[in-house]
């Protein structure tokens, strides 16, 4: 069974002071650390498992600069056989020509599956996965908690509203956006990144694909991102471990709630 | 008179018989030996086996004196070295006499007697070891030993060659009868059971045959059994000084084992003798690994995997099944230890577990699958912030705010001292205070120092402890170039675990760069600092401390690094205070259970945490206060503190936390 997984680069932003850009349209990416979008991480383990026991082939395509290059090397020492790395160059670039861009490429490859995360950390919209099954034309699920191929099928699991969970069967080909948590995804060692980069890494300039200026115009536009402004009622407790604690029981009891 | 000598194979017929037998015995001796043998070949190669004047000395006191045997346990060294030498004597009495058939005659005359007196005190000592040891195993029952089913045979059955030898001797000088007969004092007594030489005669080639048949049959075991430690102790003894050569991530191959051939000679030697499960942290705490097993598991998987015969059918059907069975190489296992060294600090043939061990993860890390979680994200951290603590760069020098340190990276210092803070140090709020106070005290010493500041980077310590070898060495190139732009070759470490990487595991590495490509620094432990600036008399103390307390030795500092004595000189260099040592302490310190990667981990099946059995300890000698130095022994035992419900009894500080006490230096730490 051969599965295309599709993976972005995103920053890792738990310890980091954010900054806006000046340009006051995204934020300032030049000290953040670079890392594989946490859903595509699974992704990119479900496809290679699938390929585990199923035997075939993984591919990792990525739309990004140079540097992200190295969530592709990471795919591929995961067990992918083969990536693709679209480069934008200047372009702008929202979900809509990032879904038209992936069909572009896929649309000629070999494939039964294809996967992607459920949305990516950076700007959470979650849009690509199900835009490029239209593109596509293919069958899709979102919020895939389990994959079992079986023949041309594969019975999937969905994760619904309220804790609920839904088994069915979709007729292959089709695409997939994973959920965390699908699997365990295996760690992915140093040596294990170095030694993958004798594996075929394939980069396409956009401008190669044939695309029209329709598909490469995005239909979102940022106008501004900002800092939720500050509200009141926050009150800092300073001081050492003991007066926060004293002061801390002293406005719950305040307040009125029983301990 | 006569010339006493002994005539060979005397009254025993069909001696082809015997020829068979002894080739056959030595066939299957061989092949057991190149089936070991052929194991160590497909080690990785990576250090050499040549002359060492070191080894040979070595050999003879732990080898043939038996030194590492008597420490800790005179009884079963006594008791081993009765046996090693009678077998020894036994055996060369054997060389001896076949010589003497083959070569030349010389056994005659007071040189017969002689030979005779000796074996019969060589025997004896071999019989009287024997007896020994099953009294320890099984009427003693000392705990460490098992009572396996092989525990028995073995001695059993060498106990039966040696009386079956005396008998053999008996029978013979009672039908021969020969007037220097009674110089074999044993054999003697025991002719003088048949009054008529007839009747010894007659059962004479029964019980030589019996002899024979025994004898030979030890001898084809011994590859097959815990005897085989005959042959791969000495060599593991003899290869033990011999410093490991780094194994570059790079150059190992999917094809090659993990472990060196040194390591496999290491498996073979291991007797099974338990010392290392009495002194191993994570046994002790319950958790289901204990160090012999994993050599044993270790050992078995290889043997099976390349064993000569591994390719006929019915080895495999037999091997097969064994493999499958076998819960020890379950690579969860591997994760158990905490590479504190106390098994190997025991361990009479110096098997050197913690070494082997991440050996064993730097395979299961490299595979991936089967990381545990938290360790698995613990080294994504490790890989994207540089520290363990997913703090990013900004919040490294936070600790040192108010405290005005200079950023070595900044100031372009000629031959400054640099403070390695370390990631836990600068990160962890508890230990930050080991840094401050420290910086405190180099300050009031007046003591020029500074730090790497944001830059600082991990040293690697962790990614070597838990087998991530190519993490390990980008960090460890990281800190090189690190240094080598800033000038720095003196470095003092907040760390034992730094301290430990730097002093030990670069200098291997970087053995193998060119010349010029090497930076050359030199590391202390920040305990060796203070030790030294108390000695030259810049730090005093003045102010009495009327308290008690104990030291706990971290394993990096003191078993792995042997500094022992200058925190303890420190503290007792502080008036007032009384030093008190726990019952584990020094080279058999208990590990707090924080390190080789364990602080990073989810917590193991265990009946009780290690860093509470150490409290615990600390808290029976009576003492306030708990002094240690490294920040992971710092944080785990404060927590085991909690968890023990001591926290109105005992403190734990760092020395560092103890000397600004003292110093009456301004100290927030340890409460
Ligand atoms: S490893 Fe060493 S201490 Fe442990 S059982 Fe074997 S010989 Fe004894
Ligand atoms: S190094 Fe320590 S924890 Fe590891 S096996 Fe040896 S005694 Fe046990």
């Amino acid at each position: 069974m051969d599965v295309i997984v599709c993976v972005k680069q995103v920053p890792e932003v738990i310890d980091a002071d954010l900054k806006i850009s000046r340009e006051g349209t995204g934020i300032e990416k030049e000290d953040l650390v670079m890392h594989i979008n946490d859903w595509d991480n699974y992704a990119v383990e479900e496809a290679v498992c699938i390929k585990e026991t199923q035997g075939g082939t993984v591919t990792a395509i990525t739309i990004g600069d140079d540097e992200s290059e190295d969530v592709l090397r990471r795919a591929l020492a995961m067990g992918a056989d083969k990536a693709i790395r679209i480069d934008p160059g200047e372009r702008e670039l929202d979900g809509f020509v990032i879904s038209k861009i992936l069909a572009k490429v896929i649309k000629d490859l070999e494939y039964h599956l294809v996967l992607t995360g459920v949305q990516a950390d950076d700007d959470n919209s979650g849009m690509v996965g199900i835009m490029l099954a239209e593109t596509l034309g293919l069958s899709h699920a979102a919020v895939v908690t389990g994959v079992e191929p079986e023949g041309d099928l594969a019975r999937i699991r969905v994760e619904l509203e309220g804790g609920m969970d839904e088994v069915s069967r979709i007729q292959l080909p089709s695409l997939l956006t994973i959920q965390t948590g699908i699997n365990e995804p295996r760690y992915v060692s140093i040596m294990g990144i170095r030694k993958a980069g004798k594996k075929e890494l394939t980069v396409i300039p956009v401008a190669n694909l044939g695309l029209s200026e329709d598909d490469l115009t995005p239909r979102t536009r940022i106008e501004e991102v900002f800092l939720p402004p500050e509200t009141t009622g926050a009150e800092m407790i300073e001081g050492d471990a003991a007066s926060v604690a004293a002061e801390l029981i002293k406005i719950i009891k305040e307040k009125g709630v029983s301990i | 008179m006569v010339t006493p000598y002994r005539v060979s194979y005397w009254s025993i017929e069909s001696v082809w018989i015997f020829y068979v037998l002894a080739a056959l015995a030595v066939a299957v001796f061989v092949f057991g030996v190149i089936s070991h043998v052929s194991v160590w070949s497909r080690g990785a190669r990576r250090q050499g086996i040549g002359f060492s004047g070191q080894g040979i000395f070595n050999l003879f006191l732990d080898g043939l004196l038996g030194r590492r045997i008597f420490s800790g346990d005179v009884a079963a060294g006594t008791m081993h070295l009765l046996i090693l030498w009678g077998f020894l004597g036994l055996f060369a009495g054997t060389v001896l006499i076949s010589a003497d058939y083959w070569v030349y005659h010389f056994l005659k005359g007071p040189v017969y007697i002689g030979y005779s007196i000796c074996l019969e005190f060589f025997g004896l000592m071999l019989a009287i070891g024997l007896v020994w040891a099953l009294i320890r195993r099984y009427l003693q029952r000392v705990t460490r030993l098992e009572r396996r089913i092989e525990d028995l045979i073995v001695p059993v059955w060498l106990l039966v060659v040696v009386l079956s030898g005396f008998l053999v001797e008996g029978v013979r000088l009672s039908a021969q009868r020969p007037e220097w007969g009674g110089w074999s004092f044993i054999g003697h007594v025991i002719s003088l059971f048949w009054s008529d030489p007839r009747g010894a005669l007659s059962i004479y080639p029964y019980v030589w045959w019996s002899h024979a048949i025994l004898s030979l049959g030890l001898v084809a075991a011994i590859p097959f059994c815990k005897l085989f430690h005959v042959l791969a102790a000495p060599l593991s003894i003899y290869m033990e000084d011999r410093p490991d050569l780094p194994m570059p991530a790079e150059t190992v191959t999917g094809d090659e084992e993990v472990f060196s051939s040194r390591q496999m000679i290491f498996f073979d030697a291991c007797t099974r003798c338990g010392r290392c499960v009495e002194v191993c942290p994570s046994a002790g705490a319950g958790e289901p690994f204990s160090p012999r097993e994993f050599i044993a598991a270790v050992r078995e998987d290889l043997l099976l995997r390349h064993h000569p015969l591994k390719g006929l059918d019915w080895f495999s059907r037999w091997s097969d099944p064994r493999k499958a069975e076998k819960p020890d190489l379950d690579p969860q296992k591997v994760w158990h230890c905490t590479t504190c060294r106390a098994c190997l600090e025991v361990c009479p043939v110096y098997v050197a577990t913690p070494k082997v061990i991440e050996r064993a993860r730097s395979r299961v890390v490299e595979d991936g699958t089967q990381v545990p979680l938290l360790l698995s994200q613990t080294l994504e951290k490790l890989y994207k912030y540089n520290n363990p603590w997913e703090a990013s760069k900004k919040n490294r020098a936070k600790w040192s705010q108010d405290l005005e340190i200079s950023d070595l990276t900044k100031t372009g210092e000629e031959d400054p001292l640099c403070y390695f803070v370390g990631c836990t140090t600068a990160l962890d709020t508890r230990a930050q205070d080991l840094a401050r106070s420290f910086a405190r005290i180099l300050k009031h010493a007046g003591v020029p120092f500074g730090t790497l500041g944001k830059n600082e980077p991990c040293c690697g310590d962790i990614a070597r402890r838990v087998g991530e070898d190519g993490l390990f060495e980008e960090q460890m190139e990281s800190c090189l170039a690190l240094f080598g732009r800033n000038n720095i070759r003196r470095v003092v470490t907040s760390s034992p675990h730094c301290f430990h990487t730097f002093r030990n595991e670069y200098p291997t590495f970087q053995a193998l760069r060119p010349p010029d490509e090497k930076v050359h620094f030199d590391v202390r432990h920040y305990t060796q600092v203070i030790g030294e600036l108390v000695s030259e008399g810049s730090i005093r103390f003045e102010k009495r401390l009327n308290i008690k307390v104990t030291y706990h030795d971290p394993c990096y500092l003191g078993r792995h690094n042997r500094v022992y004595d200058e925190p303890r000189k420190v503290i007792r260099s502080i008036p007032g205070i009384e030093l008190v040592e726990m019952s584990h302490n020094r080279a058999n310190s208990l590990c707090c259970g924080g390190g080789g990667g364990r602080m990073w981990q989810q917590d193991l099946d265990s009946k009780i945490k290690m860093s509470e059995i150490r409290i615990r300890e600390a808290a029976e000698t009576g003492a306030e206060i708990v002094i240690t130095a490294c920040p992971l022994c710092l944080i785990m035992l404060e927590d085991a503190r909690k968890t023990a419900s001591l926290e109105d009894t005992l403190r734990v500080m760092d020395l560092n936390e103890l000397v600004v006490m003292a110093l009456g230096l301004r100290s927030e730490g340890g409460e």
